[in-house]
């Protein structure tokens, strides 16, 4: 009751701890079903193999971290031993950075978890209670195991983390009394201090911070000195805060081979939602995707996703992606799927209007190009240019749809077709009668048009020009050889 | 059992034509022209496929066409031009007051990519001008688009060549366009929900021009030996040329 909501703002840091991390780290694919079954991850210490972690039916059979693998294996003879992968951790770790990004400016990774500081976070969120409740569902989502523990200081949440995740936020009274109460052995201290503390029979952190400072500071030395202005946060934590990195990549492995675009789906899934994650922190859309599929053996193959940079789901990215993947020509078994992407823009401050109706266009409009582009080809796509040149065919012209052209074209006076053919068309003359289809007539003109006179001479006299059925054509001739062509169709 | 749910159902349909019903009607967009909305019941279809048959390309079936271009290309919409059988010349666009980078020019190698083309376009609030160069695509493939048309909220556009006229059409209008007299565009209905097929308008197009002129006549046709007048006046030239603006 006594502790107001605004009193506990000062500092909380949160750390989430991922007690299965070993595990989660090393099967990606198959941890819904290793929930059953016994699973050990080992690591090599002095040429014996022991055990690092283990999940809850493989403590049940009594496997303890520390065992040796073959003491393990005696006692569960089902047991799957795995070996430890400190990278993949470490790849795990930075992807629920990302997502607790998204929650916190300031995240520190920890060896097996994470800290987060929340401080000023609430407003956000309407509360820390619901900021809790949504991280919590962020990280089952990404099907790992956490518990959590908050405290005034990094060192303080990390001590207080309990074997589960809390949805709420406890008040700054429980906090101080939970740290109070928490044994002195797991603060991190030398054999010898342990020993001096047991001596002067201090057992929690409360009954070593009733002492004076200045009799401790004289009894121990400088660093549980530290450590305790640490864990009451009265000096800042000095570990280095996570940033995303400036460029995307990731991979999923697949030692089984994957045989069909259909199952190459499902790692691509995965990735995308990697990448979903990277994008919201990062509060960025991307604008390329790098595919490369690696088999078993040969060689790898790349696939490019260009987007127009307006649509980042990973729905829509997978239904793009998977357009282009149905052109693409694979090796029979693909081992290796990653996904890199390094050119991104920023996320356009949307103001959403009343009737949603302009937004919903624009998407429309984004991903409508991103479609014809995945299935067609960037080269099937074009839009007309336009140039300040003489000659038509330079003034008017096709270019890609990401090259813009000069918009300050003044209007020209003169009638202009709506379609240019491409390569003038050659005009027959038969007794000073020009035939093209059909007999012309020249209507009006001439308009001269000259250009390139550097390149060679081009001098032409544009008329309008049509026929008996009432079709009307561009046609010119050139002033140095006398020929007649037609250049433009009034459609 | 009763039919009526059945019928109800059907009613709902967008595309069942209820003999003289006008409200269907209500969605057009106007089409610049006051007696080619006359003649279309208040200007082109919205939400429908719209069939323009051509006789031969120049007669300006395109032009009749700009100001719905520039309507929609002005409300920020996206208009496709998907196979167009000419490449379109960017100054007269930008003449006409289209921005350019609101169009989009689509090529498609077979005829299965030009109708997913197509039906993207539509389905993804696009304006649609399609040209069946290739082949004309089949009454299925028509059908296709006139359902997709009718979720979305601009027309399509489909230019079919004259021998079109001899094969049923799905699409909600179709129009046949001729040129009989220069400058002249004369319209013919086809097929229209609500209006007797057969009825017919001119419209003229292109501006008034100068009369005709034959081929040794010409100001700067000084080099064919029937023409007598070499080295025409400056001042001559001027006035012919101001005729062409």
């Amino acid at each position: 009751m006594q502790t107001a909501p605004h009193q506990i703002d000062q500092n909380i840091w949160l750390y989430i701890k991922l007690p299965q991390l070993a595990i989660e780290a090393v099967t990606t694919n198959t941890a819904i079903l290793l929930k059953e079954v016994p699973v050990a991850v080992a690591y090599s210490h002095k040429n014996a193999q022991c055990i690092d972690c283990c999940n809850q039916s493989a403590k049940a059979w009594g496997v303890d971290p520390l065992m040796s693998v073959s003491t393990a294996l005696a006692i569960c003879p089902d047991l799957t031993v795995l070996t430890k992968n400190v990278q993949q951790e470490q790849q795990l770790l930075q992807q629920l950075a990302l997502i607790a990004y998204r929650f916190s400016p300031e995240i520190i990774i920890d060896t097996d978890g994470l800290w987060l500081d929340l401080s000023g976070c609430a407003q956000l969120f309407n509360g820390y209670n619901r900021l809790l409740k949504k991280l919590y569902t962020q990280l089952c989502r990404q099907s790992v195991n956490a518990t959590s523990g908050v405290g005034k200081s990094p060192m303080a949440a990390k001590l207080l983390c309990s074997t589960k995740f809390h949805q709420y936020l406890p008040d700054s009274g429980e906090i101080q009394c939970a740290l109070m109460t928490t044994a002195l052995n797991t603060l991190p201290s030398t054999n010898k201090q342990q020993q001096n503390f047991k001596q002067l029979g201090l057992t929690t952190i409360g009954d070593l911070l009733a002492l004076p400072r200045s009799a401790l500071s004289q009894r121990f030395n400088s660093e549980l000195m530290d450590t305790l202005q640490q864990l009451q946060g009265d000096k800042p934590c000095l570990l280095t805060r996570f940033k995303p990195a400036n460029e995307f990549h990731s991979a999923v492995q697949n030692p089984q081979g994957l045989y069909s675009k259909e199952s190459l789906l499902f790692p691509m899934k995965t990735l995308l939602q990697r990448l979903y994650q990277y994008l919201m922190a990062r509060q960025c859309y991307s604008r390329k995707l790098v595919w490369r599929f690696e088999p078993l053996l040969g060689k790898h193959q790349f696939m490019t996703v260009r987007l127009s940079g307006s649509n980042h789901s990973g729905s829509s990215l997978l239904s793009l992606s998977r357009i282009q993947l149905e052109r693409l020509e694979l090796p029979s078994s693909i081992e290796q799927v990653s996904l890199f992407c390094d050119q991104f823009t920023a996320m356009p401050g949307l103001s959403f209007d009343l009737f949603g109706d302009q937004m919903s266009l624009q998407e429309n409009t984004a991903e409508l190009i991103d479609n014809l582009n995945a299935r067609l080809g960037a080269e099937a796509l074009s839009r007309p240019t336009i140039n300040t040149e003489h000659l038509p065919e330079l003034a008017g012209n096709i270019g890609a749809i990401d090259q813009s052209s000069d918009p300050e074209q003044q209007p020209g006076q003169t009638q202009k077709p709506l379609w240019l053919l491409p390569k003038p068309a050659p005009i027959k003359l038969h007794n000073q009668q020009l035939y093209w289809r059909k007999p012309l007539t020249i209507v009006s003109g001439p308009e001269r048009l000259c250009g390139n006179w550097w390149q060679s001479e081009q001098q032409r006299d544009y008329y309008l020009a049509c026929d008996s059925k009432g079709a009307r054509y561009w046609i010119f001739r050139e002033s140095t050889n006398k020929r007649w062509f037609v250049h433009g169709i009034f459609a | 059992m009763s039919s009526e749910p059945l019928l109800d159902s059907l009613l709902l349909r967008h595309d069942t034509w209820r003999g003289r019903n006008r409200s269907l009607r209500k969605h057009v967009v106007a089409t610049g022209n006051n007696s080619l909305d006359g003649l279309l019941l208040g200007g082109w279809p919205v939400s429908a496929l719209t069939e323009l048959v051509t006789q031969q390309d120049g007669i300006g079936e395109l032009s009749i066409l700009l100001p719905t271009i520039k309507h929609y290309t002005s409300e920020d919409k996206l208009c496709v031009w998907l196979d167009p059988p000419y490449q379109p010349y960017a100054p007269s666009l930008v003449n006409a007051g289209i921005p350019l980078d609101k169009l989009l020019i689509v090529r498609s190698k077979n005829s299965k990519e030009w109708l997913w083309a197509a039906e993207q376009s539509i389905r993804g609030k696009a304006l649609l001008f399609a040209w069946s160069n290739k082949a004309q695509p089949r009454y299925s493939a028509l059908r296709k688009l006139q359902l997709a048309a009718t979720e979305s909220l601009a027309p399509a556009f489909l230019f079919s060549p004259h021998n079109a006229l001899k094969t049923h059409s799905p699409a909600l209008l179709r129009i046949e366009l001729e040129s009989l007299e220069p400058n002249a565009l004369s319209i013919t209905l086809h097929k229209l929900r609500g209006k007797m097929p057969g009825a017919k308008i001119q419209i003229s197009v292109g501006d008034v021009m100068a009369e005709r002129m034959l081929l040794d006549k010409l100001p700067v046709n000084i080099h064919y030996p029937k023409s007598q007048q070499s080295g025409y006046p400056l001042s001559k030239k001027d006035d012919l040329q101001s005729l062409n603006t």
